[in-house]
């Protein structure tokens, strides 16, 4: 479904990412970790083109998107929610959905699309008149993810859901990761919280210095030398 | 005598409301100040006075033509700060290419207009009529209805339309919103034509009541900055509320003081909310909140 050939991105003169490859086929969770700085945040937003790509290859359904922008990669079927519970607080939490769905011109799908979110986060809609503010921290990322799925997104790019969250509200949210996923979207979720990742991914890329260090499904777990950068050498 | 002040604040402070809701909606989506819109009314209101009062067009055809000049002028000058925007400049240099806008506006008033005062005559001197006591002109009582309606119109627009909900989105999180398509350079020129055209409404209705001169934009852009600082820099319906309270206070100082102190008392407050209140009425409780 996605496939990337030798990104290398990064911001005006600095390259971040040094030719990355890397792969998404539908219906998968696809996640990536790694340390601070190795790039992870800069490679969804090379997706997205929130960065500047200086060269190789991002292919979606046998399309090249490489710096297309951002509206048209919504209509092409790739959402973004971006780090850090990035909803627009001084709207209401329907407004934030609305504002979601704003290059959507046929009312009859924003009306149904709002309906399909509510029924996946009920409590959206009880909600739905407050401001954004007002929500809890992991009730604002909801509302980032939520925001998202009102483009009909074939592809989701999510840039660590879990940040800042309890580990009750993680569990949540990465429930619910999983319950979007079943419905068919394919998924790219870039983490800090290694382990949760992984176990919800069906493969894992792991970034390193902006290239792929590895990558491998669950058993990548076992792997020794991961074990000891990322879950404390136990 | 009160009521007659509360006429006068009600008057002082439609004007400059209109002023400040403008200039409120420009600031909030583009996070700068843009006093530029001080010359904006000043020009539309002498185009007004070019049209009707030179060539002798149609009054009604002239104030069309006189709100889309505003609208085009404003809109201009964001193509201005746009080549700023692309460069990614601070807000301090746009902040200062839009006072030389000011100037330069105000200059070619000048020179193409000349420095002595100009009146554009529409309405003959009317008698005014006496309400509860106080005496209002019938173009007084039009200046207050036209505020109130196009100052509801304005708050409908931004909770209602999507446009005007793309808007408080990009003034919100300007992030976020180009995640979610919403071009924040587009919104900035929707920003520009309507607080412009605004601008153009208060231009015609400053225009009718008092006379017109070069420096008039500068004089109406400091009261309604004082106004949307009282308010809350950033909130449209901040600016609406401190500008009638800045009508009042003014015409009620001058009970006090005598009336020549009338400006310098929205320069005392001013300072006193940028010293003890700098994010005014309306802006206290959300950056509260958002900790």
């Amino acid at each position: 479904m996605l496939k990337i050939k030798n990104l290398k991105a990064g911001y005006e003169e600095q390259e971040i990412l040094h030719g990355v490859d890397l792969e998404v086929k539908a219906g998968e969770i696809v996640a990536i970790i790694g340390p601070n700085g190795s790039g992870k945040s800069t490679f969804l937003k090379s997706i997205f083109n929130l960065c500047d790509v200086f060269s190789g290859k991002i292919i979606f359904k046998d399309k090249n998107i490489t710096r297309m922008p951002t509206h048209e990669l919504i209509y092409e079927g790739i959402s973004y929610v971006p780090q850090g519970r990035q909803v627009f607080s001084d709207l209401t939490v329907k407004e934030n959905l609305e504002m979601g769905a704003f290059i959507m011109e046929n009312h009859e799908l924003l009306r149904r699309n709002i309906r399909d979110v509510f029924e996946k986060f009920p409590f959206l809609k009880e909600k739905q008149n407050d401001y954004a503010f007002t929500l809890s921290g992991g009730q604002q990322q909801m509302l980032a993810i939520a925001r998202a799925l009102m483009q009909n997104p074939e592809l989701l790019l999510l840039d660590e859901p879990s940040l800042g969250l309890s580990p009750k509200m993680t569990k949540e949210v990465f429930d619910k990761i999983k319950a979007i996923n079943k419905e068919g979207v394919s998924i790219i979720v870039v983490e800090q919280n290694a382990k949760k990742a992984v176990e919800i991914a069906h493969r894992t890329y792991i970034f390193e210095d902006g290239k792929v260090a590895l990558s491998g499904g669950k058993e990548i777990l076992k792997n020794k030398r991961i074990k000891n950068i990322y879950f404390g050498g136990r | 005598m009160i009521t007659q002040l509360i006429v006068n604040g009600l008057i002082a402070g439609a004007i400059y409301a209109l002023v400040a809701s403008g200039f409120s909606l420009i600031y909030s989506t583009c996070k700068f100040v843009h006093f530029a819109h001080g010359a904006v009314i000043a020009f539309s209101a002498y185009f007004l006075y070019f049209l009707f009062s030179m060539l002798g067009l149609n009054f009604g055809f002239s104030v069309v033509l006189a709100i889309i000049f505003a609208s085009i002028l404003g809109y201009g000058m964001n193509l201005i700060y746009k080549q700023f925007r692309k460069r990614k400049t601070s807000s301090v240099i746009l902040l200062i290419a839009s006072f030389a806008l000011l100037i330069f506006v105000e200059s070619l008033i000048l020179i193409l207009f000349g420095a002595d005062v100009k009146t554009i005559g529409y309405i003959k001197i009317a008698r005014g009529l006496e309400v509860f006591g106080a005496i209002i002109t019938p173009l007084q009582i039009a200046i207050i209805l036209i505020s109130l309606v196009l100052l509801f119109l304005l708050f409908f627009f931004m909770k209602k339309t999507k446009i005007g909900k793309a808007m408080r989105a990009v003034s919100d999180n300007k992030d976020v919103a180009e995640v979610v398509g919403i071009s924040s350079e587009k919104i900035y020129g929707y920003s520009f034509i309507i607080g412009s055209a605004i601008a153009g409404i208060a231009a015609i209705l400053v225009g009718l009541e008092q006379n017109l001169e070069p420096m008039m934009g500068t004089n109406l852009m400091i009261k309604g900055f004082t106004g949307a600082i009282i308010g809350g820099i950033g909130s449209v319906s901040g600016a609406i509320l401190g500008s009638f309270l800045l009508g009042f206070v003014e015409n009620f100082g001058i009970w006090f003081l005598p009336s020549g102190y009338k400006d310098a008392i929205a320069f005392i407050i001013l300072f006193i909310f940028l010293l003890f209140k700098p994010k005014g009425i309306l802006g206290i409780k959300r950056s509260v909140e958002k900790e």
